[in-house]
C-alpha cells in the first residue's frame, strides 16, 4: 500500500448515520472513563529503518472510540492495516504516532509491565487462526492467562464453562493439533474471556472457516457484547460486517 | 532454479559444507604442518652427540659402575680401538673418572701489620731474587704496626661457615689465646760481622691454634698467625680423548685443543717437567713470560704454578718417583664455592675477660675459584692492617702467594641408588635417590704435614650422606701431578652438546642439584645448591676438569695400559634423524654387544629434569637424621623421542577426531534443519504431481553440489599434503556428508499419518507458572530439546577439551627439555584445533537452537498478547534454557572429563569444571540472546 487513504464509513446499529469516530488530537486523558478503548489520530508506518527501505504508511489519522457492549468491525482488503490497528489497540505494538487510551488512560504513560497487567485485566486478544500453544490441552490453553496471577485452579471451573459456552465442553482435553480451525478459534475466544475481559480484540475470526463454523464464531462474539463486552474485530466477512454495531472500512 | 542455485539458497547446506571443508583443512594443518614440525623438533633434539653408550659388564653380567677405588673402569684401550674400527662407527669417545681432587685450605693465615721499616740487611735478603717493580729504599714508609709496644693478650676465634644455598652451617669453631706485641729489629754481633733478626717482645707467647695449624711468627711486614684448616674442597676429574671429544662437541670443544697438542705420556714425566721449570727459574724469566706462561714442548703452560708447587711438595716428601706422570687438566671456569672463613679478634685481660673487641675479619671462597689455582693465598688481614709486602715488588718466587696445593685423592663418589617410582602421564618416571652409607666428614687429618698427630678435639666430625668415602690422609701417593692448561665454559659446552657434564654415565656424575622442596615437603624457591664443602652442603658436582687419556692408567695406579675406561660414547656413521638412523644404530650396538660390552642406544633419548627426594642427608651429634628435601636433577630418559612424539601426536589425532565428531553432529543437526525447511516444499511438489523418486533426486542434487565441493577440496588437500591421514579424513567427511544427504532424502518421503486423536495426558505437570510452562514446552518438543541439549553438551565438552589442552601444553613443555621444544612446535595448531572444536560446538547450538526459534517466537507472542509481562516471558526463556542446561550438564561435564582423560589425565578434573562452567554460562547468555 503505497498511498493509503482511510475512508471511514460509520453507522450506529439500528439508528444511524452519526459518525462514531471523533478526532481527539490533543487528548491526553479521555473525557469518558467508561470508554474501554479509544484510539486517537493513529498513524502506523513500517520500514524506513537502517536498511534504507522506503517507509510504507499503512494507517494515517485513525480514530476510534469503542464503547462497552459494542462490536466494531474494521474491514478492508488484505494489507489495508486491519491487524495493525488491532495490535495497536491491544497495546502489542506502538503506533508511529497517535494515542491509545484504555479506560481513559493513555498507554504512553505506562511501562511495559503496567501495559501487560492492564492488558491482562482489560483486553482479550484473539489472533488470526486462534493461535494456541502446542502441547497443551484446550483447557490448559484457556487457563494460560490466569497463570501470571496464580489463579489457575480458581479459574478452572470458569474455563470449563467457557469451553462449554463455545461448544467445546467435550473437547477440552484435546490438543491444538487435534482440533479443527474453527474449534481452535473458539478455544482462543474462550481463552480471551477467562479473566473477565472488557474488550475483546479479534483478528479475522472467520477466515478460512466454513460458513457454519463462521456463523458460530460470529454468534459467540455477538453474545459477548450482550454481556457488556466491547468487541473490536477485523474481518471482511460480510455477515460479521453486517452484524457489527459500527464499522471502519479501510481502503 | 538449478541445483547449484538451490544449494546456495540453502544456507544450512552451505554452512555445513563450509564447516566440513574447514575441518578438513584443519586436518591438513595438523597432519602435515604440525606433525612435521613435531617430528622435526623431536628429530633434531633426540639424536644427541652420540648414539650408543658403551659401558663395561662385571663378570656377573651386571653393569659395572665406575669405581676408581678399585682401579678399573672395565673397558680396555683394545676394546676402544675395536669399536673405532667397526664400519658403522663415526666417533668413539672414551671417558673415565680420573679422580676427585681434594683441595684443602691447609694454610689459611691471619696477618697483622707489624711493618718494621726498611732495613738494608733484611730487605736485601728478601729481595735477592726480586723482580722489577720493587720500591727504592728511600721511598719505603716509616715503620707502623697494629700491635702495641707492650704485649697484649688476644683471643682469636676462627670459624668456617658453609652454605648450601638455603641455610648456613658452621663447620667448625676453634679458639686460641696468646699475647702479641710489636716486634723489633735486633742487631747482634756475630763472628765476622753482625746479623740482623726480627725479635718478638720478650714476654710474647704468640698464638697457636691446635695442630695441624702452626703458630705465629714475625716477619718484616707483619705477624702471621696460622689458622685452622678449612674443610676440604673437592672436584671431580674426568679424562677424555681430546680429539674424539672435539669430534663430538664441534666448535664447543675447541677448549680441548691444547690437550691435542700435549706431549705423549712418555714425554710428560712429572720429574722432567718440574726440573725444566726449576731450570727456567734458575736461569731467570721475565715478568711478561711469567704472565703469559712459558712453553713446554710446544704447549703453553698458563697455569704452571700448581704443578711446580706439587712438584716441590712431592719432591720434599719423597713421593716423586721416576714414573710420576704430569697430567694436563682443563678446569671449568667460574666454579662457585661458598665458604666463609671468619676470625674474631678480641683483646682480653688475664682473667679472660674481653677488654676490647678488635673486630672480625672474613674471607669468602666465593668467586673466581679454580681448583689448584688461587690468585692469592688465603690470608685474612687484622683490622687496620696495610700490606707492605708489595714494596719488594714481584719477587718471581712462586711459593709466596700460593697455599699448599691440592691433595691428589683417589676417593670417589659412591653413587646414590635410584629407584623408579610412579610413571607420569607423559612417560616420565619419578625417581627416588637413596644415598649411600654414612660417612664422617669435617674430620681433621690424622697427621699433619710433618707427620705429627693432629688434635682431633678441635673439630666436631659430622656424619654425612656423602659420596666421599675412606677419608684418610697421610699415605696418599702423589704420583700424578696436575697441570692446569686452561679453563672451559660449561655453558658453551651445554649449548652445543647438552652439557658434557651431564652425560648419562650412571650415578657417579651427579649434576648440580636444585632444591625445590624442603625436608618437610614444603615448596621453596628453586635454589641451586652450591657445590659442597661440608656436612650441610651436597657433595655433588659436575665433573670439574677434563684431562686427556695419557697418564690415565698411571693416575689409577697402573704402570701400563689397563681397563681404565669407564664408558665410550659412540656416534654412528648413519646420517639423518634418530628415526632414520635407528636401524644402523641398533646394528652397531649389536656389534658392540658382541664384544661383551653393554651398549645402550641413546639415540631418541632426551634429557629431562627429574624430581628426587633425598630422604636422609645429615645426622647431628644426637644421631638425629635430617632430609635434604626434594631436588631436581637432570636425567636422561631412554626412548623419550618416541614417548614425546607419540604423546603429542596422540593429542593432535584426538583433537582432530573430536573436531570431526563435532562436524558429524553438526551435519546431523543441519540435515534436520534442512528437512524441516523443505518438508513443506516437498509436500507442494508432491501435490504438483512429482514422484517420490523425483523429489529424492531434487534433494540429492543439492547435496551433490556440496559433495562435489567437499570431494574437490579433499582431493586437493590430500594431494597438497600428500598425507594418508588427510585422505582418510577427507574420505570420512565425504561419507559423513553423503550419509546425511540420503538420510535427508529419506526423511522427505511422504507418509500417511493416522491421527489417533490422543487425549491429553493428565499425568503431565499442570501449567501454572513460567517454570511449568517451560517444562511443558520442552517435554512436548523432546527431539528439539534433546538436540539443543546435546549441542550445548558438545559445546561444554569442547570448552573442557580446550582448557585441558591449555593446561597440558605448559605442563608438557615443562616435563623435559625435549617435550618443551616439541610442545612449543605444536602448541598453536593444537590450540587452533581445540578452538575449532569450541566453534563447532557453538555453531551446533545455534543450528539446533533454530529448530524451535519460530515456534518459540510464536508462543512468546501469544503469551504477551495474553498479558504475560516481560519479566514472566524472561522467566519462561530462562527456565527453558536452564532445563536444557540441566540435561546438557551431564553430557558436557562427562564429555569434558572424557576428553580431558584422553588429552591430559591429570587435567581431567579441570576440564570437567570448565565444561560445567561453560554450560552454566550458556544458560543466561542464551536467555539474553533469544528475546
Amino acid at each position: 500500500m503505497t498511498n493509503p487513504t482511510n475512508v471511514q464509513r460509520s453507522r450506529r446499529s439500528g439508528s444511524g448515520e452519526a459518525p462514531l469516530q471523533t478526532r481527539a488530537n490533543t487528548i491526553v486523558k479521555s473525557a469518558d472513563h467508561a470508554t474501554p478503548l479509544e484510539l486517537s489520530d493513529i498513524t502506523i508506518r513500517y520500514g524506513g529503518g537502517k536498511g534504507g527501505a522506503e517507509a510504507v504508511s499503512v494507517v494515517e489519522g485513525f480514530d476510534l472510540t469503542l464503547h462497552a457492549g459494542e462490536m466494531h468491525c474494521v474491514a478492508g482488503r488484505s494489507g489495508s492495516g486491519k491487524t495493525s490497528i488491532l495490535t495497536v489497540g491491544a497495546g502489542l505494538t506502538l503506533p508511529t504516532s497517535g494515542r491509545v487510551f484504555w479506560e481513559g488512560d493513555s498507554l504512553e504513560s505506562m511501562g511495559d509491565d503496567e501495559i501487560a497487567d492492564r492488558r491482562r485485566a482489560l483486553i482479550g486478544y484473539v489472533d488470526q487462526g486462534g493461535a494456541l500453544i502446542d502441547g497443551m490441552s484446550a483447557l490448559e490453553n484457556v487457563l494460560l492467562p490466569a497463570v501470571p496471577d496464580g489463579e489457575v485452579d480458581q479459574r478452572r471451573d470458569m474455563a470449563k464453562d467457557l469451553l462449554d459456552l463455545v461448544g467445546l465442553g467435550r473437547r477440552m482435553r484435546h490438543r491444538p493439533a487435534q482440533l479443527s480451525g474453527g474449534e481452535r478459534q473458539r478455544v482462543a475466544i474462550a481463552r480471551a474471556l477467562i479473566l473477565g475481559t472488557r474488550v475483546l480484540v479479534v483478528d479475522e475470526p472467520t477466515a478460512s472457516l466454513d460458513r457454519a463454523s463462521a456463523n458460530r464464531i460470529i454468534s459467540i462474539l455477538k453474545d459477548t457484547t450482550s454481556d457488556g463486552i466491547a468487541v473490536l474485530v477485523a474481518s471482511h466477512d460480510h455477515e460479521l460486517v453486517r452484524l457489527s454495531d459500527t464499522l471502519t472500512e479501510l481502503i | 532454479m538449478n541445483a547449484v542455485q538451490r544449494f546456495i539458497r540453502s544456507r544450512v547446506l552451505l554452512l555445513t559444507a563450509a564447516i566440513l571443508i574447514a575441518a578438513m583443512c584443519l586436518s591438513v594443518l595438523v597432519q602435515s604442518q604440525s606433525q612435521a614440525a613435531l617430528n622435526r623438533t623431536v628429530d633434531e633434539n633426540s639424536r644427541g652427540l652420540y648414539d650408543v653408550l658403551v659401558q663395561a659388564k662385571a663378570p656377573s653380567g651386571a653393569l659395572m659402575q665406575p669405581e676408581i677405588a678399585n682401579g678399573t673402569g672395565g673397558i680396555s684401550f683394545e676394546q676402544l680401538e675395536a669399536i673405532r674400527k667397526l664400519s658403522g662407527t663415526s666417533v668413539a669417545a672414551p671417558i673415565s673418572l680420573v679422580s676427585r681432587v681434594t683441595q684443602n685450605l691447609e694454610s689459611p693465615r691471619l696477618e697483622a701489620m707489624d711493618f718494621l721499616g726498611y732495613n738494608a740487611g733484611l730487605a736485601g735478603t728478601a729481595s735477592s731474587d726480586q723482580a722489577a717493580g720493587a720500591t727504592p729504599p728511600d721511598k719505603w714508609p716509616a715503620a707502623e704496626s697494629v700491635l702495641a709496644d707492650e704485649t697484649r693478650k688476644y683471643r682469636l676465634t676462627a670459624s668456617a661457615v658453609s652454605s648450601d644455598g638455603v641455610s648456613e652451617q658452621t663447620l667448625f669453631k676453634s679458639t686460641a689465646e696468646g699475647t702479641l706485641g710489636k716486634a723489633k729489629l735486633v742487631e747482634e754481633r756475630a763472628a765476622g760481622g753482625s746479623s740482623i733478626r726480627i725479635a718478638a717482645p720478650e714476654d710474647e707467647t704468640g698464638i697457636k691454634f691446635p695442630a695441624p695449624a702452626g703458630g705465629s711468627e714475625h716477619n718484616l711486614f707483619n705477624v702471621s698467625v696460622s689458622l685452622p684448616l678449612a674443610p676440604e674442597v673437592t672436584e671431580s676429574v674426568v679424562a677424555v680423548d681430546p680429539a674424539a671429544e672435539r669430534a663430538l662437541l664441534g666448535s664447543a670443544g675447541d677448549f680441548l685443543s691444547p690437550l691435542e697438542k700435549a706431549p705423549p705420556a712418555d714425554a710428560r714425566n712429572a720429574g722432567a717437567v718440574g726440573r725444566y721449570f726449576e731450570g727456567l727459574f734458575t736461569n731467570g724469566i721475565s715478568l711478561e713470560e711469567l704472565e703469559e706462561g712459558p712453553d713446554f714442548l710446544g704447549v703453553k703452560l698458563k697455569y704452571w704454578a700448581p704443578l711446580m708447587t706439587q712438584y716441590q711438595q712431592a719432591k720434599r716428601t719423597g713421593q716423586l718417583t721416576a714414573d710420576s706422570q704430569a697430567i694436563p687438566l682443563i678446569v671449568r671456569s667460574g666454579t662457585s664455592l661458598d665458604l666463609k672463613y671468619n676470625v674474631e679478634i678480641e683483646e682480653i685481660d688475664a682473667a679472660g675477660k674481653v677488654v676490647k673487641d678488635v673486630g672480625t675479619v672474613s674471607r669468602s671462597l666465593d668467586k673466581d675459584y679454580l681448583p689448584f689455582v688461587s690468585k692469592d693465598p688465603f690470608v685474612l688481614s687484622w683490622p687496620g692492617s696495610t700490606d707492605h709486602s708489595s714494596l719488594l715488588g714481584s719477587s718471581g718466587n712462586f711459593n709466596p702467594g700460593l697455599y699448599t696445593p691440592a691433595t691428589w685423592s683417589t676417593d670417589f663418589a659412591a653413587a646414590p641408588k635410584y629407584t623408579d617410582d610412579e610413571t607420569a602421564a607423559n612417560g616420565a618416571i619419578e625417581k627416588t635417590a637413596v644415598p649411600g652409607e654414612w660417612v664422617t666428614v669435617n674430620r681433621l687429618p690424622e697427621k699433619s704435614s710433618n707427620g705429627m698427630p693432629v688434635d682431633q678435639t678441635q673439630r666436631e666430625p659430622v656424619d654425612e650422606r656423602s659420596y666421599r668415602e675412606n677419608l684418610e690422609t697421610g699415605e696418599k701417593s702423589a704420583a700424578p701431578l696436575a697441570m692446569v692448561y686452561g679453563t672451559f665454559d660449561p655453558s658453551a659446552v651445554a649449548a652445543a652438546a647438552g652439557d658434557v657434564n651431564k652425560l648419562p654415565l650412571g650415578g657417579y656424575d651427579p649434576a648440580p642439584f636444585t632444591l625445590v622442596k624442603d625436608a618437610a615437603g614444603t615448596e621453596v624457591p628453586a635454589t641451586e645448591l652450591e657445590p659442597s664443602l661440608s656436612a650441610s652442603g651436597l657433595a655433588s658436582q659436575s665433573a670439574g676438569a677434563i684431562t686427556d687419556y695419557y697418564g690415565l692408567a698411571a693416575a689409577r695406579g697402573y704402570t701400563g695400559n689397563a681397563s681404565v675406561i669407564d664408558a665410550i660414547r659412540v656416534r654412528a656413521k648413519a646420517p639423518g634423524s634418530w628415526k632414520q638412523a635407528q636401524p644402523d644404530v641398533e646394528k652397531l650396538a649389536g656389534e658392540i654387544r658382541g664384544m661383551g660390552l653393554e651398549a645402550t642406544v641413546v639415540a631418541g633419548s632426551a634429557r629431562e629434569d627429574a624430581s628426587i627426594f633425598v630422604p636422609g642427608y645429615s645426622k647431628d651429634d644426637a644421631g638425629k637424621e635430617s632430609a635434604l628435601g626434594t631436588v631436581q636433577q637432570s636425567w636422561v630418559r631412554q626412548n623419550a623421542a618416541d614417548a614425546v612424539t607419540g604423546s603429542l601426536s596422540g593429542t593432535n589425532v584426538t583433537l582432530l577426531f573430536l573436531t570431526l565428531c563435532g562436524g558429524a553432529l553438526l551435519t546431523g543437526a543441519s540435515t534436520v534443519s534442512y528437512i524441516r525447511k523443505r518438508r513443506s516444499e516437498a509436500g507442494t511438489l508432491r501435490a504438483m504431481g512429482w514422484t517420490q523418486g523425483r523429489i529424492r533426486r531434487w534433494v540429492l542434487e543439492e547435496f551433490g553440489v556440496g559433495a562435489v565441493l567437499l570431494a574437490v577440496a579433499g582431493t586437493v588437500l590430500s594431494l597438497v599434503s600428500w598425507s594418508l591421514s588427510t585422505a582418510l579424513v577427507s574420505a570420512a567427511v565425504l561419507v559423513l556428508y553423503a550419509a546425511a544427504a540420503f538420510f535427508a532424502a529419506q526423511q522427505l518421503r511422504h507418509r500417511d499419518v493416522i491421527d489417533q486423536e490422543p487425549q491429553h495426558d493428565e499425568r503431565l505437570i499442570p501449567v501454572d507458572s513460567p517454570l511449568t510452562f517451560a517444562n511443558r514446552q520442552l517435554s512436548t518438543n523432546k527431539f528439539n530439546t534433546l538436540s539443543l541439549a546435546v549441542a550445548v553438551g558438545v559445546f561444554g565438552a569442547a570448552v573442557g577439551g580446550l582448557i585441558a589442552l591449555l593446561i597440558d601444553i605448559p605442563r608438557a613443555a615443562g616435563a623435559s627439555a625435549l617435550s618443551g621444544l616439541a610442545a612449543a612446535s605444536v602448541a598453536l595448531p593444537s590450540i587452533l584445533l581445540a578452538l575449532a572444536g569450541v566453534a563447532v560446538g557453538l555453531v551446533l547450538t545455534l543450528v539446533t537452537g533454530r529448530f524451535e526459534l519460530i515456534a518459540k517466537r510464536q508462543y512468546l507472542g501469544i503469551l504477551e498478547a495474553m498479558g504475560w509481562n516481560p519479566d514472566m516471558l524472561r522467566q519462561v526463556r530462562l527456565f527453558e534454557n536452564a532445563l536444557v542446561g540441566t540435561v546438557a550438564l551431564p553430557l558436557g561435564v562427562l564429555g569434558a572429563l572424557g576428553i580431558g582423560l584422553l588429552l591430559a589425565p591429570y587435567a581431567a578434573i579441570w576440564a570437567g569444571v570448565a565444561g560445567l562452567v561453560a554450560v552454566l554460562c550458556w544458560i543466561p547468555i542464551a536467555t539474553k540472546v533469544v528475546q
